[in-house]
């Protein structure tokens, strides 16, 4: 066999590799109730409820946050985020949680905002906060 | 009824907006005559030629009258203009007006065309004979940039977003009924904080030069294919891809750092998908310039440079089109939202890759080949080999990237990798091990063929020499703790700096033309060391430890506290330093927070002390903050600082210790606690103790007439709170109509101290004491985090830089010689 088709089938191959460990990596989105149902990370789109509290005090801990979300089915779920509270979190519109259920909260390691921008009222901004260190 | 608006300056607008249509109509003119001036095969006719040539530096100048329309209208505030109101502010200073220029999506096209505009003149004037056709792949994409500033509505269809769109016809409002509405637009929007850097004002326009310069490559080739030039565009075309290549790279680290200066995600990356798409066509392009260079001297790998350089500009494209159209709105954080131009940005991607796609196809049976295999101890081999591996690399980039792109044309609903950075992290550095390792002993090998013994021994060698600084390295950077992929990657950066930095030596001592490669290699292999060491053992020394814990299960998952609450002059201790919050400083609109960072020895002696000042830029109409970080740089590590949180700002830090009184005022306080004092007394509180020194007679009050028989008695009081001491004088009033009480605040010790009874008798005296409680006293909550050799990241970056033109100049010598 020549040497430019064994190099080819490799190429082949990482290529194949790629595609597939990006599609086996690959998280979903789901509503809490599926959640509940799995113990991997997955993402859960849904709102801020602004009735209920969002609990913040720093000199208790400062990297407790928690917060209730009601997701796209409308079932509702506190959130618990180790970290400060995101800035202008009040406003977000629209919020992409990343992390998983324990017991009956949902432990998110990402936040994920949608907020009108903060300069204009026509745009969308969005920012991400993360727990997670810089994980290498 | 058309309302007769007050006060608009409509001419600049009006003026911007016919050099937009010149600057597209001129575009569509020139390409013709390009075109037909490419086809005329006679060539005795010039009169294509020159036309298309008029019509290409009309273009350029309307552009420039486009950018001098909009700066005009920036610089004198017009905010009628939607662009004006919506990115600047009176209070902006004027080079910041110049980074709100390229704020939005349009001055990101303008500056794009502009630079496309500039590369095409000097094409125009150094390109020769390849001038015709090459001029009309730009002028074709001189085109298609225009269409996305034109801002027309044609058949009902809005084309493109004009930058000189009105604010009352971008936005509906019923303020618009009004014909004066512009006196209640006093002020424009500003800029989002995060902007207000001045790496913002040089990162995009090199960016842009990056991107723009893509499109030099990309014409040679496609002229190449069509003129049936097939060899020689190839020569042609490789000093324009390396300085393609060093700007691009250039401008994507001058994001990164800017990201690392004045954003808080912690970090100079952090595979965002607009970092991502910036560095597609990166890789695609080096990649091509190495096969490039094996076509030059052996004739092998032409099909792959042509690939890859075609490739590089259509990703240009691709990133343009993930960053401006909204579609990564669900996982990116930076992404632009759509203006409306998501199918215009397709059809510009299509055209671009249809070229890329026909050319190469009708020309297929045409392309030089080279009839036999490539030696396996030949440098083009291996070239080639590092070429495919980085188009590879940015094939995972573009996979991973594109997953709300995959949703959207499959109808799937995939989320993203839950842990990307993980993802990316382990599947780059895998592919920057194979690259760096063959960026290292592909040296020792030379074109054709290459004596396999002695290769070996060389290869070999300096193999073990690196293992062996390699092992060192990792130990003393704790690289160790990390995954095996990241030690391989040190590995072989560290192998391919050892190997370059032996053909710089050698190019020293006679063989000057490959210094180029050898510094841009030594480059790459340091910004790779850097960047491990920096993102790998980046340190957050801010780790809470203390704070109360909420949920016991919750802490046992390696959820890292990296958040700390520390009061106002109550020093904290974090990793080597003692760090104190002492005091804020405000330059509207910033608030800084003055951060003492001490390095105390055994003895309790200051080492060393600095002091960072991160800051938070407060919204009072939007509520809400932001933050910036300040980092303290080290030669070997950096020190980053940001504020998270905090609970209270002095918005004048003179204007403290001001005699408020009032009911409501004490309610910021714990219940007071009275002292009975004699002169010489101490009064114990929570943080430290009050001595009372004295009284003494005041004959004048702030804004009180003191008349006669009336006087004022003032306490003299030392306070010493956590090693420091305040001074406060705490005043008590007899007038006529009764007695008042003047009591002293000192913000800094969260105290208010008051005068409340004078027994002449006894000498005694009574000082209330009230004291902030715990929680009302000021804090903030801030984050730190050490990145070492960080320096290596950004160095690398520079000597790459370097080599890159280095490269340049010997490419384009090799151009006029031959």
């Amino acid at each position: 066999m020549k040497k430019s088709s064994i190099f080819g089938i490799v190429v082949i191959a990482v290529a194949i590799a790629v595609i597939i460990s990006t599609y086996a990596s690959s998280s979903t989105y789901a509503s809490f109730r599926e959640a509940k149902q799995t113990n991997s990370e997955l993402h859960v789109i849904g709102h801020l409820d602004k009735q209920k509290e969002l609990y913040y005090d720093a000199t208790k801990d400062a990297n407790y946050f928690s917060f209730y979300v009601k997701d796209d089915k409308g079932d509702e779920c506190k959130v618990v985020f180790t970290g400060t509270k995101p800035e202008d979190f009040e406003r977000s519109q629209q919020i992409v949680l990343t992390g998983k259920m324990v017991n009956d909260e949902f432990h998110a390691s990402k936040i994920l905002m949608k907020c009108p921008s903060k300069y204009t009222q026509d745009k969308l901004e969005t920012t991400e906060v993360s727990a997670k260190k810089a994980d290498i | 009824m058309a309302i007769d608006y007050k006060g608009e300056h409509l001419f600049p607008g009006h003026l911007g907006q016919i050099f937009v249509v010149l600057s597209f109509g001129a575009a569509l003119l020139s390409l013709i005559s390009y075109y037909y001036a490419t086809t005329d095969k006679t060539g005795s006719d010039k009169s294509w030629h020159k036309l298309a040539r008029i019509a290409f530096f009309i273009n350029s100048a309307s552009i420039i009258g486009v950018g001098s329309c909009l700066f005009y209208i920036l610089y004198n505030h017009y905010f009628e203009y939607h662009y004006a109101w919506n990115y600047t502010s009176r209070s902006l200073p004027v080079y910041y007006l110049v980074s709100g220029f390229w704020n939005g999506q349009e001055g990101g096209f303008l500056l794009w065309t502009f630079w496309q505009a500039v590369l095409g003149n000097i094409l125009i004037w150094k390109a020769k004979s390849w001038e015709r056709p090459v001029m009309t792949v730009i002028a074709l994409s001189q085109v298609i940039l225009a269409t996305m500033i034109l801002g027309i509505d044609i058949f009902g269809q809005r084309i493109g977003s004009s930058p000189f769109l009105l604010l009352r016809n971008a936005m509906e409002a019923p303020i618009f009924q009004s014909p004066d509405y512009l006196s209640f637009i006093k002020d424009g929007q500003g800029m989002n904080p995060s902007l207000q850097n001045y790496w913002m004002v040089i990162h995009p326009p090199t960016l842009f030069l990056g991107l723009a310069s893509m499109v030099v490559p990309f014409a040679y080739a496609i002229a190449g294919l069509w003129q049936r030039k097939y060899k020689e565009w190839i020569t042609q075309a490789i000093p324009y891809a390396l300085f393609a290549g060093m700007v691009l790279g250039t401008g994507i680290i001058m994001g990164s750092f800017w990201a690392y200066e004045s954003l808080n995600f912690g970090g100079f990356w952090a595979w965002d998908p607009i970092e991502n798409a910036s560095v597609f066509p990166w890789l695609t392009l080096v990649g091509a310039l190495h096969v490039m260079i094996v076509y030059k001297n052996t004739g092998h790998s032409y099909i792959m440079a042509t690939f890859l350089v075609l490739i590089s500009f259509v990703l240009v494209w691709y990133s343009s089109f993930l960053a401006r159209s909204g579609i990564l709105g669900d996982t990116s954080v930076h992404a632009f939202t759509d203006l409306g131009m998501f199918w215009h940005l397709v059809i510009g991607i299509l055209i671009f890759l249809i070229l890329s796609i026909y050319l190469p196809v009708i020309r297929w049976k045409e392309l030089p080949r080279s009839t036999k295999d490539e030696d396996t101890y030949s440098r083009e081999f291996w070239m080639f080999v590092g070429s495919v591996f980085l188009a590879l690399s940015c094939l995972q980039l573009v996979v991973v990237t594109s997953v709300p792109v995959w949703n959207a044309i499959f109808g799937t609903k995939i989320a993203p990798p839950s842990n990307q950075v993980a993802l990316y992290n382990v599947f780059q550095s895998a592919f920057a091990i194979l690259v760096t390792t063959l960026a290292g002993f592909t040296q020792f090998l030379k074109y054709k063929k290459t004596d396999r013994a002695k290769f070996l021994a060389q290869a070999i060698t300096y193999l073990i020499v690196a293992i062996l600084v390699a092992v060192i390295v990792i130990y003393f950077t704790g690289i160790y703790r990390l995954k095996v992929v990241f030690m391989l990657l040190m590995l072989g950066a560290v192998y391919s700096v050892f190997v370059n930095g032996k053909v710089l030596v050698d190019a020293f001592k006679g063989k000057f033309k490959l210094a180029g490669s050898a510094v841009a290699h030594i480059g790459f292999g340091l910004l790779m060391v850097g960047a491990l060491i920096a993102a790998g053992t980046s340190k957050v020394i801010s780790e809470n430890t203390t704070g109360e814990q909420f949920s016991p299960d919750f802490a046992k998952e390696s959820n890292p506290k990296e958040n700390v609450i520390v009061y106002r002059n109550e020093p904290v201790k974090m990793g080597p330093y003692t760090v104190s919050y002492v005091g804020d400083s405000v330059s509207a609109p910033d608030h800084f927070f003055k951060i003492l960072y001490q390095r105390l020895d055994n003895a309790g002696k200051v080492q060393e002390q600095f002091m960072l000042k991160p800051k938070a830029q407060v919204n009072k109409q939007m509520g809400g903050f932001a933050a910036s970080p300040d980092t303290k740089h080290y030669l070997f590590h950096d020190l980053y600082t940001h504020i998270t949180m905090f609970n209270a700002l002095t918005p004048d830090e003179n204007s403290q210790g001001d005699e408020k009184h009032g009911e409501d005022d004490d309610k910021n306080y714990d219940p007071p606690i009275p002292h009975q004092v004699k002169v010489g007394d101490t009064i114990r509180y929570r943080d430290g103790y009050i001595v009372f020194k004295g009284l003494g007679l005041d004959n004048k009050v702030a804004n009180l007439q003191l008349g006669k028989n009336e006087a004022a008695v003032g306490a003299d009081l030392e306070v010493v709170s956590h090693g420091k001491t305040y001074a406060a004088r705490p005043l008590y009033v007899m007038k006529s109509n009764g007695v008042f009480g003047f009591p002293k605040k000192i913000d800094e010790a969260g105290l208010k101290l008051a005068l409340t009874k004078i027994t002449p008798a006894t000498k005694q005296a009574e000082i209330t004491v009230y004291q902030q409680p715990e929680g009302k006293r000021k804090f903030i909550v801030m984050r730190a985090i050490e990145f070492p050799y960080i320096n290596f990241f950004w160095s690398g970056t520079i000597i790459m830089v370097i080599g890159f033109l280095m490269s340049i100049f010997r490419r384009n010598k090799e151009l006029k010689t031959s």
